[in-house]
């Protein structure tokens, strides 16, 4: 089993007021999974999302991935474990807009100590399979929005992570464009990748095998989706 | 790698904002540059000093009416004083069993004239025979002026470098009479080339027989006495001897000080040391508080730096940079930026002095060592204020970094 949470809260304190972002998330993905996550505004998918992906860490209950127990584990054994197994893919791209392609897509490897040669050579690879090697020397505003997020996608790639995940990566590009990435993913998830994908678009949603509706911070169902 | 991209970072942002970039040096600029130039100006003045003295050797001194002079009424009360005689040197030569050679000098200044050539301000130093060999003057070209020379007050002169390039500059100028006031002078030898000190050119002198001197400039006799002392071993006898002799001779009570000075070559050191200590201590308050402001200003624009670049904070946190890595490129980006300051602090340090030596008396030369120290000093700066804005980044929370807009 690649994740497994149990009963997981996030809460938010605002002052007096308390937030129940999340209320009790028990799921389970398995390693190969393609797994889509829906609900609407404010449901609680990004929190979730930050969770599984390591960059926060939940008010109570308990997170295993790979069998390790995440949830308590400090800030630097978590930026270790977002390096080596999570792959992120963000709705606004979120790549350093001074690097060109190549050093985006460099940069987890520059955090593992990966010798310069070894990460140009794996930074070219991630970009050849997004299809950017003609890419490598452009900066982000000289990439079009699509193009963008292929990059961070080849970012996500570039390590060889466990789990890639995806908060929206369709929502800031036009249909066609959008369509062009979830194709990628496609690709990735027939290639062995681990896939999470947060979308409010069911057509979006449909790409993946399992789909799971989140509404007020708790599972509402679950379903397989036949291909 | 993450190394070098916190330098190129840090310079891209000073590249991008030249006016910004002087403003968050300028402290660090000016520290830097205080230490380069105080510490060039008065290594240069000590090299020469001590080259001086020890031409000068360490058992050859020198009495004279004034000592080493620091302030304005010791110069008040040391005018007053009675001037030494050629009676006073002697008493000294004959009663002083420890003082091997004794001789004198006096100084004025006047215009020297060959034909129609004329110079103006040589130095016209009145000196007993024995002079070349107490005040090391070394001979280039004929001889001294010799005793005989002095007992009968004869109008001669041993010239220096300067004399000769510009009064003499297609002639021998052996032989030659040269006027001084209303009265010639006949030269018997050169000087070798001893170039200046502290602006004072050392070549612009003529020497001629104190007893002449005494003849023609009546008012001016600032007498020097000159001893060497038989050996090293006698120095402090011969000094002794010589304090009483002159305490007995001027009237000064027992209950009195001296009213002349004995300068030894390690006199005349300590006065420079002094000299050196206070300098050394003006220039580290000054460069201290620069460097504290410096440091200030530079914490200042890695703050505006880190909350500018929070997203981008994030980004890296979110890729796996632990608090350590991005701590490192705020804290090399804040050393490059101190270094930078540093060095141009150096340049500019060095050309003042250089300009300084140029312009002024002071000599100047820019030591190796302390462009060590102030580039180490700088860096410092650049980790202790850089250090704060440092963790400040690395602590970001990974989520509200990345939300950051
Ligand atoms: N840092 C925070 N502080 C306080 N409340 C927060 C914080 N982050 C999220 N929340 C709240 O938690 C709830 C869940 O937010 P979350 O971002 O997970 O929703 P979402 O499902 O991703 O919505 P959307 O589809 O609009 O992105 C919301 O009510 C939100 O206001
Ligand atoms: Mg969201």
């Amino acid at each position: 089993m690649l994740i497994r949470t149990e009963n997981l809260w996030k809460v938010y304190e605002m002052g007096a007021e308390k937030v129940n972002a999340l209320r009790g998330i028990t799921l389970q993905v398995e390693k190969g999974e393609y797994m889509a996550i829906m609900g609407p505004s404010g449901s609680g998918k990004s929190t979730l999302m930050n969770l599984i992906g390591c960059l926060d860490t939940p008010s109570k209950g308990d997170y295993y991935l790979n069998d390790r127990l995440v949830s308590q584990m400090n800030d630097d054994e978590l930026a270790y474990i977002r390096n080596k197994e999570i792959g992120f893919v963000f709705q606004t791209f979120n790549l350093l807009p001074r690097a060109t392609a190549a050093h985006n897509v460099e940069l987890p490897l520059v955090y593992n100590g990966t010798e310069s040669e070894e990460r140009k050579r794996k930074a070219k690879e991630a970009l050849k399979m997004v299809d950017l090697e003609d890419r490598m020397t452009h900066k982000p505003n000289e990439l079009s929005g699509g193009e963008r997020q292929r990059v961070a996608i080849a970012r996500a790639l570039v390590n060889n992570p466990s789990l890639i995940l995806a908060d929206e990566p369709t929502g800031n590009l036009d249909t066609a464009t959008g369509v062009d990435i979830m194709k990628l993913f496609d690709k990735l998830h027939k290639q062995g990748n681990t896939i999470i994908i947060v979308t409010h678009e069911l057509d979006i949603a449909t790409y993946a095998d399992r789909v799971i509706h989140i509404r007020d911070g708790m599972v509402e169902k679950e379903e397989r989706i036949k291909h | 790698m993450q190394f070098l991209e916190g330098i190129v970072i840090a310079l891209r942002s000073l590249v991008a904002n030249k006016l910004r970039s002087i403003l968050t040096l300028i402290g660090v600029i000016i520290g830097v540059m205080t230490v380069i130039a105080v510490v060039a100006i008065i290594s240069g003045m000590n090299k020469y000093v001590e080259t001086e003295i020890s031409s000068m050797g360490s058992t050859t001194f020198l009495i004279r009416k004034f000592g080493m002079i620091t302030s304005s009424e010791e110069w008040f009360k040391q005018i007053k004083r009675k001037n030494l005689t050629l009676k006073d040197m002697e008493a000294i030569k004959e009663n002083c069993p420890d003082c091997g050679k004794v001789g004198a000098e006096a100084i004025s200044w006047r215009k020297v004239k060959y034909k129609n050539k004329h110079l103006s301000n040589m130095t016209i130093v009145g000196a007993t025979a024995n002079i070349t060999e107490i005040a090391n003057h070394d001979v280039y070209e004929g001889r001294g002026i010799s005793e005989f020379e002095v007992e009968h007050n004869r109008q001669v002169c041993f010239v220096g470098w300067e004399i000769v390039e510009n009064l003499f500059p297609n002639e021998d100028p052996m032989g030659k009479d040269i006027k001084i006031g209303n009265d010639y002078f006949r030269i018997i030898g050169v000087a070798k080339k001893k170039g200046t000190f502290l602006g004072d050119n050392q070549d612009n002198f003529v020497l001629i027989p104190i007893t002449t001197y005494q003849k023609i400039f009546k008012r001016s006799m600032f007498l020097m006495v000159f001893v060497k002392a038989r050996d090293f071993m006698s120095m402090q006898e011969a000094m002794d001897q010589c304090r009483l002799i002159l305490r007995a001779r001027r009237n000064v009570p027992y209950d009195k000080e001296d009213d002349f000075a004995i300068l030894t070559s390690e006199s005349i050191m300590d006065f420079f040391r002094q000299f050196t200590r206070l300098a050394l201590m003006v220039m580290g308050g000054i460069a201290s508080i620069s460097l504290v402001v410096g440091g200030i200003v530079i914490m200042n624009i890695m703050l505006v730096s880190v909350t500018e670049r929070t997203k981008e904070i994030g980004i890296r946190k979110a890729l796996g940079a632990r608090r350590r890595n991005i701590l490192w490129q705020f804290l090399v980006e804040a050393v490059t930026l101190a270094l930078v300051g540093g060095i141009a602090g150096v340049a500019m340090g060095a050309l003042i002095a250089k300009i300084l030596s140029l312009t002024t008396p002071l000599p100047s030369a820019v030591e190796g060592w302390s462009v060590a120290v102030a580039l180490f000093v700088a860096s410092s700066v650049g980790i202790f204020f850089g250090i704060f804005p440092a963790m400040k980044a690395a602590r970001l929370n990974p989520i509200e970094a990345l939300r950051y807009e």
